[in-house]
């Protein structure tokens, strides 16, 4: 289906400032984030014909606009942090990085809402650098669900891949966006006292050690100040 | 257990996908009445749910004039 020109044109234009935000999300840089869209819109318009309908316009595009930072990424052979979507199935007993359940140690909860408190704290700065950190094929599925309000059915599609998949990736993602997130307040002292952590005898499992009475009373103080 | 009632476990498990709108109706109907009577449970969805609507703060943004520029010109020359 091809729109008339000025649709095409309407729709970009409102859409420009999310285009342009998960462009340079992706790109990490302002100079390629503006390249990628203004390649994005010249290919989209060559591509008019695949639009199916009109209300689709907004995954026809940003799928565009992926395809097009992947095939930059291959030009330019410089994908070290990315992986391709392939077929993910989450294994069983899979368990992701939960900012709240490591703000659930016993001595923790001593404070009212450690976990409250924490967001309450966490700045848009501190979301953004973190976001930017996560490996690309992570980085795409927390843009595309959190920033961008896509459903798991349009990322697939956005994507190319199976709605499971997007599923297994997300949580994935999630799971590795707040592992950085919490050590990143770690680094700068706004979460309390960490858990410590030691090895299991086997080696495997690495579990908290419970805190000294010194080390609890020290996170106690700390947070009434 | 009546048919309404999930353990904690199930409730985590499919805990993205309530906050992400994802479940179908029958299974959103027990995540709530889980909510409703499990407080460990709701305090996890709270923070999960809060955090989410930061990130989506993020995605909220006005395009610079210099991209503007540039894509205006480029669409007249279409």
């Amino acid at each position: 289906m091809a729109i008339p020109k000025k649709a095409f044109e309407n729709q970009v234009i409102d859409l420009l400032g999310r285009m342009h935000g998960v462009a340079r999300r992706l790109t990490r840089n302002d100079a390629d984030a503006e390249d990628l869209v203004a390649e994005t819109v010249a290919r989209a318009w060559r591509a008019l014909d695949t639009l199916e309908h009109e209300a689709a316009f907004r995954g026809w595009i940003f799928k565009i606009l992926h395809n097009t930072f992947l095939d930059e990424c291959r030009r330019r052979g410089a994908r070290p942090q990315f992986e391709p979507f392939g077929c993910e199935e989450p294994e069983e007993g899979e368990v992701q990085f939960s900012i709240f359940e490591q703000m659930h140690q016993p001595f923790l909860l001593w404070f009212s809402n450690p976990e409250q408190e924490f967001l309450d704290k966490i700045l848009r700065d501190d979301l953004d650098r973190a976001l930017a950190t996560l490996p690309e094929h992570y980085r795409i599925v927390v843009i595309l669900s959190d920033l961008e309000e896509f459903s798991y059915n349009e990322i697939a599609t956005t994507l190319a891949v199976p709605v499971g998949t997007v599923r297994s990736r997300l949580a994935r993602a999630r799971g590795a966006l707040q592992k950085i997130l919490w050590q990143q307040a770690r680094d700068i002292g706004l979460s309390a006292a960490p858990p410590a952590r030691h090895e299991c005898e086997d080696g495997k499992a690495d579990t908290p050690r419970p805190p000294t009475a010194r080390q609890a009373l020290r996170a106690k103080k700390d947070s009434m100040s | 257990m009546t048919k309404h009632e999930i353990a904690c476990k199930q409730a985590l498990d499919q805990l993205f996908e309530f906050i992400d709108q994802e479940l179908p109706e029958d299974r959103r109907d027990e995540m709530q009445h889980h909510l409703h009577t499990c407080k460990s449970c709701f305090s996890r969805f709270e923070f999960e749910r809060r955090l989410k609507e930061k990130l989506g703060g993020l995605g909220k943004g006005e395009p610079s004039s210099g991209i503007r520029d540039r894509i205006t010109k480029l669409l007249s020359r279409l």
